[in-house]
């Protein structure tokens, strides 16, 4: 019953990320969306993933969305006209989408056994993971995220400085 | 989950979330007293014995007052923002420990509302979302001066939490656990003989980034030109009328709480007594809930230490300026704190703590 | 006894939770104009693939998927960051963030 609720709750906000007029809105819809994300996550016992979702994409990526629509004045808002082929057309190709994998989950996920002792969430067991049989992958994301900060401040700089 | 654990789980969040709420009207009272003393002044004597009464006034004042909301601005955002800064403050105080057990209703009921396996990224995540409510508050107001102000004060949150974060994950190495009870619990008894067995004598340099990115963290003076009071009117909630600015000061005096509470709880021992440990105090004293209130005030007091402090520390030093604020942060404690994780890595494999 | 019955219901249901995050998602990618709403609508199809990680690696009990979810989450960030980049050099030239009006390669 509660699992109902949230899910609605999620699915709902999400709809309102893509559908709201006002930008600043689509984002309160984000951050709430995510609050739902974190909430599922937290009643299927995963308390670690969830308090990440929560510091990271709510408490930071949103963060950093409603920075940059602050930064950006709209002076009209745009999106005044959708046309409808086109909405038909993105819709069907979703939900069709969706029915196809829902079908192939459905039958893989749905035969995997349920272990009765759950020790696979903490933190403690995530970390050994990460550290012992994914630290390539772990180390080659430090160097990536060094190349990526880099990479933003030079597409961020400001325009016509002259080298000193 | 019964009818009494349900009973005995709303009755914590209540008195608990009560008591932090109380913090409000004592902190603008011992505020206003301190800032007076620092300046050589009386401060506020009029209203009762010493003054002792003016935060009941204030707070009429806040009630009884009009609460404008201006024609020009997104009213739902300008509704909602106050608001949004005041739930993460409140949400916040969930995890943190008060005191050990309690005999209740013949159970035993540890004095902390929820208790979880990480609470000390609940609290961080949690406080992180403490930038909206400003964030939202300087936009709604339409005014380029909010905007600015709001602007500045939600990078320079964003900026001190990453200081904050790796001070604390050097305490969560020393302690080997994310739970803020256990890491407590850790901390009783003595060190080397002659030291209460506290955080702070193993992570000193922790503490002090700690201590640094709380200041910054709560908008609080030497950090304070988001809301200076001389230069950009009043910052971010300078459209504000009475009810609202309330919520805002609120959420601020509360967030201190908060922030007092993680430092005595990671560095100061909770709420142990310096030398003596839980079992010797429970000989003496006989009884369970005998022991939970002298726990209680221990971390009540340590707790009123540090907003003394960041009472001290406001009416002392001066502001700085914005690019300092920033390239303290990013440039010194970020550099600091990853540095105090080094060390301390090398120093606990050397000496040979096995988690 | 309570967690397992939570795992249990991880079934047909809630995987209609991910595949409709993910195309609502999609939809959102497809439609709208603003590059923002656009970018969200991303983040809206990954955090998809973090439900499902999540519900799968808490049905079989090992930590992987937790391993991987992390890793999708830093990437996810940084995504957002560089995409934030370059909407910002896209309003520099042009004063708008309407992916419609980007329709030459030139300028």
């Amino acid at each position: 019953m509660v699992f109902a609720i949230f899910s609605v709750f999620t699915l709902l906000t999400a709809a309102g990320v893509i559908l709201s007029r006002n930008v600043i809105y689509s984002a309160l819809n984000l951050v709430l969306c995510f609050f739902g994300l974190a909430t599922l996550y937290l009643l299927w016992g995963a308390t670690f993933i969830s308090m990440i979702q929560i510091l990271i994409y709510a408490g930071a990526i949103v963060v950093l969305f409603v920075f940059v629509v602050m930064l950006l004045n709209f002076e009209k808002p745009i999106d005044q006209s959708v046309k409808l082929p086109l909405m038909l057309l993105s819709g069907a190709g979703a939900w069709g989408l969706a029915f196809l994998l829902l079908r192939v989950l459905s039958k893989s996920v749905g035969e995997i056994p349920i272990l009765e002792s759950n020790s696979g969430a903490s933190v403690r067991t995530v970390s050994k993971l990460l550290f012992s049989q994914y630290v390539w992958p772990f180390e080659v994301l430090t160097i990536f995220l060094l190349a990526l900060i880099v990479g933003i401040y030079v597409l961020a700089k400001p325009e016509g400085e002259e080298k000193k | 989950m019964n009818g009494l654990d349900f009973l005995i789980a709303a009755l914590k969040a209540i008195v608990i979330l009560v008591a932090v709420i109380q913090v409000v009207p004592v902190m603008i009272y011992v505020e206003r007293k301190v800032a007076a003393l620092i300046q050589d002044r009386p401060g506020p004597n009029r209203v009762g014995p010493f003054g002792l009464f003016q935060p009941v006034a204030d707070a009429l004042k806040f009630l009884l007052k009009e609460d404008p909301i201006p024609h020009y601005t997104n009213r739902l955002l300008y509704t909602l923002a106050p608001f949004l800064s005041l739930l993460p403050a409140c949400l916040v105080i969930a995890a943190l420990p008060i005191a050990d057990k309690a005999i209740l209703f013949g159970r035993e009921v540890t004095i902390q509302i929820a208790e979880l396996d990480v609470s000390l990224i609940y609290i961080l995540a949690i406080g992180s979302l403490g930038v909206y409510g400003i964030l939202f508050g300087g936009w709604a107001s339409n005014n380029k001066y909010s905007l600015i102000g709001s602007l500045r004060s939600a990078s320079q949150m964003v900026s001190y939490e990453l200081p904050l974060g790796l001070a604390a994950v050097g305490a969560v190495m020393v302690f080997g656990t994310f739970s803020l009870r256990e890491m407590v619990l850790q901390q009783e008894g003595t060190l080397l003989g002659f030291l209460p067995n506290w955080g702070i004598f193993y992570q000193p340099v922790g503490f002090l980034i700690f201590l640094i990115s709380s200041f910054a963290e709560t908008n609080r003076l030497p950090f304070d030109l988001p809301e200076t009071e001389a230069e950009l009117v009043a910052g971010f909630h300078t459209e504000y009328g009475s009810m609202k600015f309330a919520t805002f000061f609120m959420a601020e005096y509360m967030n201190l709480a908060t922030m007092a509470g993680l430092m005595t709880v990671m560095y100061f021992g909770g709420w142990h007594l310096p030398w003596i440990t839980d079992a010797a105090l429970l000989e003496l004293l006989g009884s369970q809930n005998l022991l939970c209130l002298v726990q209680v005030l221990t971390y009540i007091v340590k707790v009123s230490c540090f907003m003394f402090l960041y009472v001290l520390i406001r009416w002392t030093l001066p502001r700085f300026r914005f690019d300092q604020l920033l390239s303290l942060s990013w440039g010194s404690l970020i550099p600091l704190g990853l540095l105090n994780i080094i060390v301390s890595a090398t120093l606990m494999y050397l000496i040979g703590v096995k988690q | 006894m309570i967690l397992s019955e939570k795992l249990a219901s991880i079934g047909y249901w809630t995987h209609f939770v991910t595949v409709a995050l993910f195309a609502l998602g999609l939809i959102g990618f497809l439609i709208r104009r603003n590059a923002l709403i656009v970018l969200m609508s991303l983040e809206l199809m990954l955090n998809a693939v973090n439900l499902l990680l999540v519900q799968i690696s808490m049905r079989t009990g090992t930590s992987e998927g937790m391993v991987l979810v992390v890793f999708v989450i830093t990437i996810a960030a940084a995504e957002v960051a560089v995409g934030l980049g370059i909407i910002l050099n896209l309003y520099r030239m042009k004063k708008t963030v309407d992916l419609d009006s980007f329709r030459s390669l030139s300028g």
